[in-house]
């Protein structure tokens, strides 16, 4: 009885719930008799007719109590099999195998006094609406089987069979609804085997699942698909499969598992992308010095192509708006190309203008363009006719768009004049010359513009003389410590904009990595301008401001090979605290420095940059303090404000300790200095303020901690 | 006794104070002429407060400059400390406390020449310099 194909899982199935009751047979058994099987009887039922819709249950019963007693054990058997099985036989045969279960049930049960316990159990059962002991006339499986032998059709249990109309018609004319919920439970664990996580949920769906309509739909489907064959009925199983999936659908969606949730992607900001794949050419350029510097132009152009055109929309030739006195000073500069001063000055005056005029002019000619420019254009000219081996395109593409990347990166950032300056300085560089001596004098400019007024940016001298510009930048740095701070910063500024990255460490703390981008963007330019300058006219400009070997230098050499010498100046002026007689020798030095430096990664060491408050902590607390919104221009400023403040801090510490006549700082210095700030009074003592504000561990190093036990964590 | 000694400090105070109003006074009417700007009286009123309770800031800080440096006196080497702030003023202190070292040394020199023992004479030049140092506003 085991094998039968496809019905073996049915009848396992079917068996299931049979067997269910089976144990409790033999268990019945033990106890004495006497206790009347309709315990059991009982016991059994409302298992099964928990299954059973309440409504279904007893309806059935009385009417058909009896009649189904008898045809019972054969029609229920026949029904089920004929619902269930493929095969006719197997069906039938696993209805019998059930009711024979059922009966050898109730005959073990039954034992003592068969036909009254029978009948009990049957009258029982039957009013129970239930028929689980069967009639020992026709029941019992000899009987039920012969009958089924004889009456159903020969079926191979390999073919598929369509169910016989019989059944179903006995199965629908008896106990349509007591069938088809038995049916469905037996549906229900047809399924079971074939899929058994189904069957889970439908466990769990039980409860929310409405049998009734559960039943109907059963029912529905069995009408449906009772004729058909064994596929249909497994279409069937299939239909109630999905039907039990829709229902599950939305408890597997909740159980990923182990699947992914998508990962949410920042969107790239083309800015910050351009920039950084500037950075990165620069980097490229400076190791690969003047050889790879085409290249690595030609390659960064078309990097940048794309961000270039996309600021170049118009393809005009000239571009007249916003360059209006570049207009004009184009016309009159142009004549003054030798004047180093004038190109310098030219270019420092106008920043994004030209940055446009350039881009736009990188559409025609380079020598066109180079006229179109303003003063710097002259440059061009030279720097073309110089590096007539270089495709003066590419320079001047790469300058222009670097020029524009700064430009842009520049109206990004909230740049503060003295970097707009310096990169100005930077921007206003020639084609992809490397002109140390443009750089130098631009970067002088640029100091010397720092340090004077901001109209100096509007100013369009077309022929500053040399002294005039030492004067501003004497000026400038005779002026309050400010001014020589801003001056080094403006050097360290304008180097890091002149020369690649690498020598970033020499930008003030307070440089904006944006504008170290635009340094950046400007070196490549600023040395463009310094080697076309070397071309032009080199010496009157030279003469005033340049070292001497810097300038044959300059000359001869391209900025990079200078980086080690500059870099040997530069280091010294930037380690050592300013005093204050000392501002005016130190200004020019400090001046000079930073434009011999060349801007080659290769060449020169990497200087270590300074160590400054990390930028975010200074937003934090002034964020704290502010207790309103506060723009993100003023973090500039303040992060200018509080390094001023830490370096007057320790110039006055140093001073202190200098008084003293020692050399290392000592707390007694830092006393003396808080009492100046006000900190420390008579009143409140550095021990008071210690205690205050330091956790424990700090205050264990400053003042002698006594603890239980007879013991003193002393400082020492 | 308290109470006459805190009056007899206060009226020293306000003897101190007049003469400071004064001598601010003074020094506006010259730069008055100078620059051929005017000043109101509210304004010579304040300068003279804020000089007044400034040189109370400087004393105390004189006095803590002098302790760090473990001494017991005040030297123009805390003067110079007190005004190194502003480049001029410092610059300006460092030529008259150089100018007036040398003419104690001259002095000194004189005196020793003469023989006379006993004179204390850098005392009362630095007491001096400091008298005439601290009649310059200074920027803390």
């Amino acid at each position: 009885m085991a094998s039968r194909g496809g019905g073996t899982p049915a009848a396992s199935g079917a068996s299931g719930p049979a067997e269910l009751q089976l144990p409790q047979g033999p268990g019945g058994l033990s106890p004495p008799p006497p206790p009347p099987p309709r315990n059991y009887a009982d016991h059994n039922a409302p298992r099964r007719r928990r299954n059973y819709p309440p409504h279904t249950a007893p309806r059935p019963l009385p009417a058909r109590a009896h009649v189904s007693r008898e045809a019972a054990g054969g029609a229920r058997g026949a029904a089920v099999t004929g619902s269930n099985m493929a095969d006719g036989r197997t069906r039938s045969r696993a209805a019998l195998r059930r009711s024979g279960r059922h009966n050898a049930q109730a005959a073990a049960q039954t034992g003592l006094s068969v036909e009254n316990q029978s009948k009990s159990v049957r009258s029982t059962l039957a009013t129970q609406g239930l028929a689980v002991f069967p009639d020992l006339r026709n029941g019992t499986p000899r009987f039920m089987l012969k009958r089924v032998i004889q009456s159903q059709p020969p079926v191979s249990p390999l073919a598929p069979q369509i169910s016989t109309h019989e059944d179903t018609q006995e199965v629908h004319s008896e106990v349509p609804s007591k069938r088809v919920s038995s049916m469905g439970e037996l549906q229900l664990s047809d399924v079971a085997p074939e899929d058994r996580i189904t069957v889970f949920h439908m466990t769990k769906k039980r409860k929310k699942l409405s049998i009734s309509e559960f039943e109907r739909a059963a029912e529905k489907r069995l009408s449906q698909y009772q004729a058909q064959s064994a596929l249909d009925s497994t279409i069937m199983t299939r239909s109630l499969h999905m039907s039990v999936g829709s229902l599950l659908a939305p408890d597997t969606v909740e159980k990923r598992g182990l699947l992914r949730r998508p990962k949410i992607r920042r969107a790239v900001d083309l800015q910050e992308f351009e920039g950084r794949v500037e950075q990165n050419m620069l980097k490229n350029k400076g190791q690969n010095c003047l050889v790879d510097s085409p290249s690595a132009s030609g390659i960064r152009t078309s990097i940048l192509t794309s961000d270039a055109e996309m600021m170049m929309n118009s393809t005009e030739l000239f571009v007249q708006p916003q360059l209006d006195e570049q207009s004009q000073n184009k016309s009159v500069l142009e004549p003054q190309l030798s004047n180093l001063k004038t190109s310098a000055e030219r270019s420092l005056i106008s920043d994004a203008d030209q940055e446009e005029a350039r881009l736009e002019g990188l559409v025609s000619g380079v020598s066109t363009n180079e006229k179109r420019y303003s003063k710097s254009s002259s440059l061009h000219h030279e720097h073309v006719d110089r590096m007539t081996h270089i495709s003066p395109q590419t320079p001047a593409k790469q300058q222009k768009e670097k020029q524009d990347h700064s430009h842009q990166s520049n109206r990004m950032a909230q740049i503060s004049f003295t970097e707009e300056e310096e990169v100005c300085t930077a921007e206003h560089g020639a084609n992809a010359g490397y002109s140390e001596h443009l750089e130098k004098k631009l970067s002088e400019k640029a100091e010397l513009q720092i340090t004077a007024a901001e109209d100096k940016r509007g100013e369009t001298e077309m022929a500053p003389s040399a002294g005039k510009e030492l004067a501003e930048g004497s000026v400038g740095g005779q002026g309050s410590p400010r001014a020589e701070h801003v001056i080094t910063r403006g050097i360290g500024a304008e180097s890091l904009g002149r020369h690649s990255h690498a020598f970033s460490s020499f930008n003030k703390p307070e440089m904006t990595p944006v504008n170290e981008t635009d340094e950046q963007e400007g070196e490549p330019q600023d040395q463009a301008i310094m080697l076309e300058l070397n071309t032009s006219v080199e010496e009157p400009a030279e003469d005033e401001v340049e070292h001497p070997a810097s300038q044959e230098v300059s000359m001869k050499t391209p900025a990079f090979v200078r980086v080690p010498a500059s870099n040997l100046l530069l280091s010294t002026p930037r380690v050592t605290k300013p005093a204050a007689p000392s501002f005016p020798q130190r200004s020019p030095l400090q001046q000079l420095q930073p434009k011999v430096i060349s801007k080659r990664l290769g060449t020169s060491q990497r200087k270590p940059r300074e160590p400054q408050i990390p930028r975010s902590l200074i937003k934090e607390a002034f964020r704290h303090f502010a207790k309103m919104p506060v723009t993100t221009e003023t973090y500039k400023i303040v992060e200018k404000c509080s390094e001023r403040y830490f370096q007057q801090l320790s110039d006055d510490l140093e001073a202190y300790t200098h008084h003293a006549g020692r050399k290392t700082v000592e707390a007694a210095d830092l006393e003396v200095l808080m009492r100046r700030q006000g900190l420390v009074t008579d009143r409140t003592p550095l021990t008071v303020l210690i205690e205050r504000h330091f956790p424990l561990q700090y205050r264990k190093m400053l003042i002698p901690v006594a603890v239980s036990g007879n013991k003193v964590i002393s400082s020492k | 006794m308290a109470a006459a000694g805190g009056e007899e400090r206060q009226l020293l105070a306000q003897r101190l104070k007049a003469a400071v109003h004064y001598t601010v006074g003074c020094l506006c009417g010259e730069v008055e002429e100078e620059k051929d700007v005017q000043f109101s009286k509210q304004i010579i009123a304040a300068i003279s407060d804020i000089t007044f309770r400034h040189c109370e800031i400087f004393a105390k800080d004189l006095e803590m400059f002098a302790r760090h440096a473990k001494r017991t006196t005040i030297t123009t080497e805390d003067v110079k400390l007190l005004a190194r702030r502003s480049n001029s003023l410092l610059k300006h202190i460092t030529k008259m406390s150089e100018e007036l070292a040398s003419s104690n040394m001259e002095q000194k020199e004189k005196k020793k020449k003469k023989s006379s023992t006993a004179k204390a004479e850098r005392t009362p030049g630095e007491q001096e310099s400091a008298v005439t140092e601290n009649e310059d506003s200074n920027m803390a």
